[in-house]
């Protein structure tokens, strides 16, 4: 649903806009750790973060409670999981869209991806696989307080985890503390992985700790969500 | 109206559920249902109605007791009793940017129709509930009475052999909640059992073939609505005598058919009579009054009280 992306991707590529136009004099492309590129391409992985980490399909299933729909599709005869797995589903589709669409601005702003175009659809499915599995907390928190105003809230949340990484400078530039905020957030690895992608291509010492971030974080935040609809109202 | 089988679509026994903070909005319910059955679930806010709704539909487990619908337990088979009953909240369950089709058409989905048959049922389905020309148009533009009516189709795509309707009519204008009884007497016509809960006395007398009166938690009345209502109300004609002689028009009136007593104070008698306005003329004659010419002192006061 177009309505449902577009007004999510405003703050990516704002953000993504004023960083550029702030930053890069700071760092020209003969920065070291920009390998020879311009900073769009460094912050480019920021963006995709954001565009695809949203409380949109928590919205949605708070919305459904709050209305009423909700009950109907529990006393449905179908698996309660498939609430959960179907609308999980859509999301990994907005998010498709999200991340490709941010994919081509940051192109048009001048960056490559140097792992090319199998490179460039990886990092789309990376980074819509990570917005489905996140997309599990704002789920959780829906079904948990059954609240529009908290699931809204739950979004907060994403400010630290993405603020938290070397998501203006490398890991190696921060200071001591927030080096050890960085290490310890998740989200450090998937934004390292989709970077590296961009600015050096096919490094498997890169790759797989973004991977298995995604997966456990699918894997935990998913599980969660389907035992709280399995036990909602029990 | 129709009690064609004698099998019972709904039993419950010791119905119980308490919530959390120890709130017992439901204690200890006994119910047996027949198929074909309207059966009318009456009490005001709070007194329950809905929990119990809520526990025989499988979206609530029990606290204590047990309770089948259509056969099976609401507990150990609750994925097979949500395939045997259809089910309309007091909140409308409605997605407000499908329109009436879809959201029929995804209903019909969610139940096992697939392809040719899901597109046939909407189409029937809206022709059931005279929405066919609003059928295209998304929901948030129907009016409550609209959304209510595409509401109860919804609870109808796979033919449920038991219906729950909870507080159908509340909030509509008297229009709409005539065009929705209609409809559940159409539904029931085809064999349905349904099970509704209301606010309106004269909702559940129009409708049901048996009521239920729930207050607190309990039932504390249930029968036919013509048995409740001669159990629990009678008429009562007072008459106000001028120049006393209560004991003697007393007396006179002993034999009066229908008479359940008489309450007398002063110069004021009150008679509690099954049929009021059928009395009148008994009274009259039987006590040899002589109506004054003040209308307020020869009229008999109509009022009906629970007992």
């Amino acid at each position: 649903m177009p309505e449902a992306t577009i007004p999510t991707l405003f703050i990516p590529l704002f953000f993504l806009a004023v960083n550029i136009g702030q930053v890069s004099r700071t760092f020209p492309s003969s920065t070291p750790f920009l390998h020879g590129q311009g900073y769009v391409a460094f912050q480019l992985p920021v963006s995709l973060m954001f565009a695809v980490a949203t409380a949109t399909t928590g919205l949605a299933i708070v919305t459904e409670i709050d209305v009423g729909y909700f009950d109907k599709l529990l006393v449905a005869p179908i698996a309660r999981s498939s609430i959960i797995l179907g609308r999980l589903a859509a999301d990994f589709v907005r998010c498709l869209a999200a991340a490709f669409l941010v994919l081509m601005v940051g192109l048009a702003f001048g960056a490559r991806v140097h792992a090319g175009i199998p490179g460039a659809v990886l990092l789309v499915v990376m980074s819509a696989s990570f917005g489905t599995a996140y997309a599990g907390l704002a789920v959780l928190v829906a079904l948990k307080t059954r609240n529009v105003q908290t699931t809204q809230a739950s979004f907060i949340v994403f400010f630290p985890l993405l603020f938290l990484t070397p998501n203006f400078v490398p890991l190696d530039r921060l200071t001591s503390l927030m080096r050890t905020l960085a290490h310890i957030n998740p989200v450090t690895y998937v934004l390292q992985s989709i970077r590296s992608l961009i600015l050096r291509g096919w490094v498997l010492s890169d790759l797989w700790p973004g991977i298995l971030v995604i997966i456990l974080t699918g894997v935990v935040l998913t599980g969660l969500c389907v035992r709280a609809i399995e036990t909602y109202d029990r | 109206m129709s009690t064609s089988t004698t099998s019972v679509a709904i039993e419950a026994r010791g119905l119980t559920r308490t919530f959390k903070g120890g709130v017992e909005a439901v204690r200890g319910i006994d119910l047996t249902i027949n198929s074909g059955e309207v059966f009318g679930f009456l009490g005001p806010n709070g007194a329950g109605k809905t929990t119990t709704v809520r526990m025989l539909c499988t979206l609530l487990p029990l606290s204590g007791g047990a309770a089948t619908v259509a056969g099976v337990d609401v507990v150990g088979k609750a994925a097979e009793v949500r395939r045997r009953i259809g089910v309309a909240l007091q909140e409308i369950g409605l997605d407000p940017i499908q329109t009436g089709r879809e959201l029929l058409e995804l209903q019909c989905g969610l139940y096992g129709l697939r392809g040719g048959e899901v597109v046939e049922r909407a189409k029937a389905l809206l022709e059931l509930v005279g929405l066919t020309d609003a059928a295209d148009r998304r929901t948030k533009t129907y009016s409550g009475g609209m959304k209510r009516r595409l509401d109860l189709a919804s609870a109808l795509v796979h033919s449920p052999t038991v219906l729950f309707l909870d507080e159908p009519t509340t909030g509509l204008d008297p229009a709409s909640r005539l065009t929705i009884w209609d409809e559940v007497r159409r539904i029931n016509g085809d064999g349905t059992t349904v099970f509704l809960t209301t606010q309106y006395l004269e909702e559940a007398d129009q409708l049901c073939d048996r009521i239920a009166i729930i207050d607190d938690g309990k039932i504390v009345a249930s029968g036919t609505p013509e048995a409740l209502k001669s159990e629990l109300g009678h008429d009562v004609v007072s008459l106000t005598l001028d120049g006393g002689g209560a004991d003697a028009v007393q007396s006179a009136l002993a034999q009066l058919p229908g008479l359940e007593r008489i309450a007398s104070e002063r110069d004021k008698l009150a008679l509690y009579v099954e049929d009021g306005a059928g009395s009148i003329a008994e009274i009259v004659r039987g006590s040899d009054l002589r109506l004054a010419s003040d209308p307020r002192r020869c009229l008999p006061a109509r009022d009906r009280t629970a007992a």
